[in-house]
């Protein structure tokens, strides 16, 4: 609960201008990441290594004062993403906090190799990625509110039905109950609604 | 019901890998078995990568040939990949399957002084002893205290000691100087780390010695 607390505190500290820059960003490395696992695009996977080796290796530095093993860090992170992209689910949380736990990995395994000599990767055993990805319910949430920064485009009684069983988190049925209209009415202002925000973001995302 | 869970900073550390192995284990263990605190986790990790990745990407640097080299190799199919078959080990007389995270430590040594036995898993990295304590039906360890601080995660079983019970999942840290003496009534098996030796506080160092090598 208190931690809870403490994750809404930080989130109001990021304005909303900030939040939506970063939105649109992960937006663009989450389509980047999934061009990569279903097409092996190798324009797509190259923009994401642009966007993450800089900073990959800028923590790199920070962890191991070497620039070699910097270099190693960056090397081997994004040789991982570009093998196993395939894993990466995008329902299941966004592309960069994926990178950032094959990078998470990656450093444990250099700095255990470092200090004891030690060869083996038990980084997997430590992190299973794709319990983790399942455990993050954080993607729901930020799939959420991309699609909600566009609500004011929506025609009125479209809006109506997204902001009360999105926000208001009422049920299909509650809602054709309260606005007084079939509950087959309610599901296809939904499903209009869900496709014309689907559009927008992908209009604005290609 | 787990009642005792790591702290927000160990999960901190935890999720950006700077804790050593030892402790490392001990959360990840603990997080295949709970699922609140992998749900934190998982929130922490989000927030870690937003951080990082906010940072200033603007360098020049030629990577040139890096990301030629990376886009020569193949990419692995997309099949599901089979999970590796975990870890087993057999002590007195019973036979314990292995949390995910201890599946390296394979054909573990166990050694036993009277109802309590022992398996090394890491000896003296970054300071820290690591071992699955094994302890009988109504075994009891002396009361001891710690110069450092000692984690003990119950992978099966059940112990007390005078401030309560603990259950499988229980993520049990003490820290330096509380003294304690964990019975059991129906025997246990836990994951413990330590950083310091322990200290026999009854009286009967001597005796007590060996224990204190076994178990630390």
């Amino acid at each position: 609960m208190i931690v809870n607390i403490a994750h809404n505190l930080a989130d109001r500290r990021l304005n909303n201008s900030e939040l939506d820059n970063l939105d649109d960003q992960q937006l663009q490395i989450n389509l980047w990441l999934e061009k990569v696992a279903k097409e092996q695009d190798k324009q797509a996977f190259a923009q994401l290594f642009k966007w993450f080796a800089p900073r990959i290796r800028g923590h790199g530095l920070q962890r191991f004062k070497q620039e070699a093993m910097a270099m190693e860090l960056v090397q081997e992170t994004m040789l991982l993403v570009w093998r196993k992209a395939p894993m990466f689910n995008a329902e299941k949380g966004k592309a960069s906090t994926w990178i950032y736990t094959v990078m998470r990995n990656q450093c444990f395994d250099m700095l255990r190799k470092k200090q004891s000599r030690k060869e083996d990767s038990i980084s997997e055993d430590l992190w299973p990625m794709i319990e983790e990805q399942e455990a993050a319910q954080e993607g729901d949430h930020f799939q959420k509110r991309l699609l909600l920064s566009h609500l004011n485009s929506l025609p009125l009684q479209q809006k109506q039905v997204v902001e009360a069983i999105y926000l208001q988190e009422m049920t299909q049925q509650e809602l054709a109950v309260h606005l007084d209209v079939p509950l087959g009415t309610v599901k296809s202002r939904l499903r209009l609604a869900i496709a014309k925000l689907k559009s927008k973001l992908e209009a604005e995302n290609d | 019901m787990i009642k005792h869970h790591p702290t927000r900073e160990l999960l901190i550390k935890h999720s950006s890998a700077q804790l050593p192995l030892a402790l490392s284990i001990g959360v990840s263990v603990h997080l295949e078995m709970c699922a609140q605190c992998q749900a934190q986790a998982s929130r922490i990790t989000t927030r870690q990568a937003d951080l990082l990745w906010s940072q200033d990407g603007s360098q020049h640097i030629d990577f040139s040939s890096m990301l030629n080299n990376i886009l020569e190799q193949q990419p692995d199919s997309p099949v599901k990949q089979e999970s590796k078959p975990v870890n087993s080990t057999c002590v007195a007389g019973s036979e314990y399957q292995l949390p995910r995270a201890l599946t390296a430590f394979e054909q573990l040594k166990w050694s036993a002084f009277g109802p309590i036995s022992r398996a090394r898993i890491i000896k003296d990295a970054d300071n820290t002893r690591a071992s699955l304590l094994h302890i009988d039906k109504n075994g009891v360890i002396p009361s001891h205290k710690h110069k450092g601080y000692e984690l003990t995660l119950l992978l099966e079983g059940s112990f007390a000691d005078q401030n309560g019970e603990y259950h499988k999942g229980d993520f049990i840290w003490l820290d330096n100087q509380v003294e304690h003496a964990p019975f059991t009534r129906e025997g246990c098996l836990c994951y413990t780390v330590q950083d310091a030796p322990l200290q026999f506080v009854s009286g009967f160092s001597k005796v007590l010695n060996p224990l204190g090598q076994l178990i630390y």
